[in-house]
């Protein structure tokens, strides 16, 4: 009865859309109380393509994604043990001071950043634009981490040290597959926010830097639906095909003969 | 005496700039200024030029990439790059280079007008005045031209060159309506008699202000005394009371009786090819044609201004930033967009099909046939209707009044 609870839901709310939205690109535009009728368009796709550009966008929508998904990594990890594990003076200060860059409206903070950015040598650059991505993402980053540093406990570090393992074993073995779930919601999420940043990759990035927002997002002042229905399923399948990236990457850094693969627990 | 007036504190302007500290810029604005022609297109050769431009519509967009980018590359050896970026980030950034004594900006040339313009030239981020350096602007524009002097009542002064110009039309389903309003009146008795067919987007969206302000233009007392004089809220408040008793007439039989607006031109458009209601409206008269050959409109749509009180047009235009690094590039780019070839091939209905700022006078007979025979497709009201309608737009400064104004009088009434 659950189970088809939850399928059912899930055609009705995932599914469905999803296959709409394919069909909306390949088709022209269908009036409503109109009868069915099906007459193919690839003309979506091929606006989709004209722009000789788009190819290279993808590649760099992708590359920047997965940049900031490193930092982002890097930093939210050691941040949110720290936060997690240790305690010290004005802690919960520094905790709120954190999530800051969050209330601040991205503009304001990208306008503040691009005179930083040009006296850096950073704007007009995809590095710069790199930097800048990690402001409204290293938040959530470091919030998620804490939560997972706060699940894991301290114990099984504590443990593992005890048994003469070095911190960076400690973290290969122990810390990195039990925190894998955080990592995996984080990893979507900053991909997720990255590759939609349109205003602060306009500003710090300036037109040199072209992304796939930076083509895609003008189209949404349109209302030809064929069109916006082909941006969004390739904006929709990059999240994903970042995610299917780290993973990988996580497997190889995962060892084989790590703790928990030997079956131990 | 006022132009005069405009002319001497023009001059004094330059002169003021040319004792200011820093000597780099105009110097760079004087060695052009003393360039002849020949020189500035020697300079051009193997100059890449970065246009930037809000990127929302493949017509324009293909325009651009299949037509000008190789005739350009062809004719002058000048090479356009087209960065899709909304023209309000376009002035942000320009401010924030200036600011940060930014001298090797990355953009060439801007598409823009308006409240953008008066935005950019208020804060020195233009170069210029270049206009009478271009050959093809001298040739075959006139430039004496009111339309090309002001930009939505802020003098030009030669920062920007003319590259288009459009016209304010609605968009009908024939197949709905026998005869078009021609009025305000009849409009106001079009939506009585068919309620929840009509609407207009909300102030703030800019097809939304333009409608208004067609309200504005109906029902002030004088049509000149708006256009004239410049912004002055006494006026405005005496001449807008109707505006507001005519829009507040009308909330009832609008579409779901006015208790929410379109919030922009593009919900408006998916309202209309979903046939909810039986009009739209927009700047550019030729904006359909591509809609309805794309199914997205109804085959049946065509377009009507009104008689009364007319159709308002604006001009858009072209310019370089004052720290362009391609200065002499963008002015041959320049040079050929406003050149009769490229402005008929922006006429063709295949691409962009939007009118054009050139004076059909000044060309010679077979430039001036082939303006005339071009076939702008069905959608497009006849030039003849355009010109007779045609009305210029009143000070910038109405645009954000209007819009507050709205929200008081009407939206939360």
């Amino acid at each position: 009865m659950k189970r088809s609870l939850f399928y059912s839901l899930a055609i009705l709310f995932f599914l469905f859309p999803a296959i709409l939205l394919g069909l909306k690109s390949v088709t022209p535009i269908w009036r409503w109380g109109e009868p069915l009728s099906f007459n193919w368009t690839l003309r979506g796709w091929t606006s989709f393509w004209m722009d000789d550009r788009i190819l290279h966008a993808l590649w760099l929508s992708l590359l920047i994604a997965l940049t900031v998904t490193l930092i982002n990594l890097a930093v939210g990890m050691m941040a949110g043990k720290a936060l997690s594990h240790s305690s010290f003076k004005g802690k919960s200060m520094l905790e709120t001071l954190l999530l800051l860059p969050l209330f601040v409206p991205a503009m304001a903070a990208a306008i503040g950043l691009h005179i930083t950015m040009i006296r850096l040598g950073l704007a007009n650059h995809w590095t710069g634009v790199v930097i800048v991505h990690l402001v409204p993402t290293i938040p959530y980053t470091i919030k998620i981490m804490k939560a997972g540093y706060d699940r894991l406990g301290s114990d099984l570090i504590d443990q593992s040290r005890m048994l003469k393992a070095g911190p960076f074993r400690t973290f290969r073995e122990i810390e990195l597959p039990l925190l894998l779930p955080s990592v995996r919601s984080a990893v979507f999420l900053v991909v997720t926010i990255s590759m939609s940043q349109y205003v602060l990759t306009a500003i710090i990035g300036g037109g040199s830097v072209i992304t796939l927002p930076i083509i895609y997002y003008p189209f949404l002042q349109s209302v030809d639906d064929t069109v916006m229905a082909a941006f969004s399923i390739v904006f929709a399948i990059l999240p994903v095909f970042a995610v299917l990236i780290i993973e990988l990457i996580s497997r190889f850094f995962i060892t084989k003969n790590s703790f928990f693969n030997r079956g131990a627990v | 005496m006022k132009k005069t007036m405009a002319v001497l504190t023009g001059i004094a302007g330059l002169f003021l700039m040319g004792c200011s500290n820093h000597t780099e810029d105009t110097n760079a604005a004087q060695n052009i200024k003393d360039k002849s022609w020949e020189e500035i297109l020697q300079e051009a050769d193997g100059e890449t030029v970065r246009l930037y431009m809000w990127g929302g519509d493949e017509g324009i967009n293909q325009y651009i990439d299949e037509y000008v980018k190789p005739e350009l590359q062809a004719e002058h050896n000048v090479t356009l790059d087209r960065i899709p970026l909304d023209t309000n980030e376009i002035i942000q950034k320009l401010e924030t280079e200036k600011r940060a004594g930014q001298d090797d900006g990355t953009i060439d040339l801007i598409w823009m007008n308006g409240e953008n313009f008066k935005r950019a030239k208020e804060n020195d981020l233009l170069f210029g005045p270049f206009t009478d350096q271009i050959p093809s602007y001298q040739a075959f524009y006139d430039t004496e031209s009111l339309d090309f002097q002001y930009d939505f009542g802020t003098e030009t002064d030669g920062l920007e060159a003319p590259w288009g110009k459009v016209q304010f039309v609605f968009h009908y389903d024939a197949s709905k309506i026998q005869e078009p309003p021609a009025t305000l009146d009849e409009l106001m008795k079009f939506a009585e008699e068919n309620p929840g067919r009509f609407t207009y987007p909300a102030a703030g969206d800019f097809t939304g202000d333009a409608f208004i302000r067609h309200v504005l233009y109906g029902k002030a007392s004088s049509i000149e005394q708006l256009l004239d004089s410049p912004f002055s809220e006494e006026v405005a408040e005496t001449e807008s009371e109707e505006v507001w008793a005519y829009l507040n007439d009308m909330t009832p039989h609008l579409w779901r009786s006015g208790a929410t607006y379109p919030s922009s031109l593009t919900e408006l458009d998916r309202l209309y090819s979903q046939g909810e209601v039986w009009m739209t409206m927009g700047y550019n008269e030729a904006r359909a044609e591509d809609l309805v050959e794309k199914g997205i409109f109804p085959e049946t749509t065509e377009s009507f201004v009104l008689q009364q009180p007319g159709s308002i047009g604006n001009t858009h235009f072209l310019s370089i930033p004052d720290n362009s690094r391609a200065k002499e590039g963008a002015m041959a780019a320049i040079d050929f967009l406003l050149s009769p070839e490229a402005q008929l091939a922006k006429l063709e209905p295949a691409y962009w099909g939007e009118n054009t700022p050139i004076d059909l006078a000044l060309l010679d007979d077979e430039d001036k046939a082939a303006f005339e025979e071009l076939d702008r497709g069905e959608t497009v009201i006849d030039q003849q209707t355009l010109t007779d309608a045609f009305l210029p737009e009143i000070d910038a400064e109405y645009v954000p009044w209007l819009q507050e104004k709205w929200i008081d009088e009407v939206a939360s009434q």
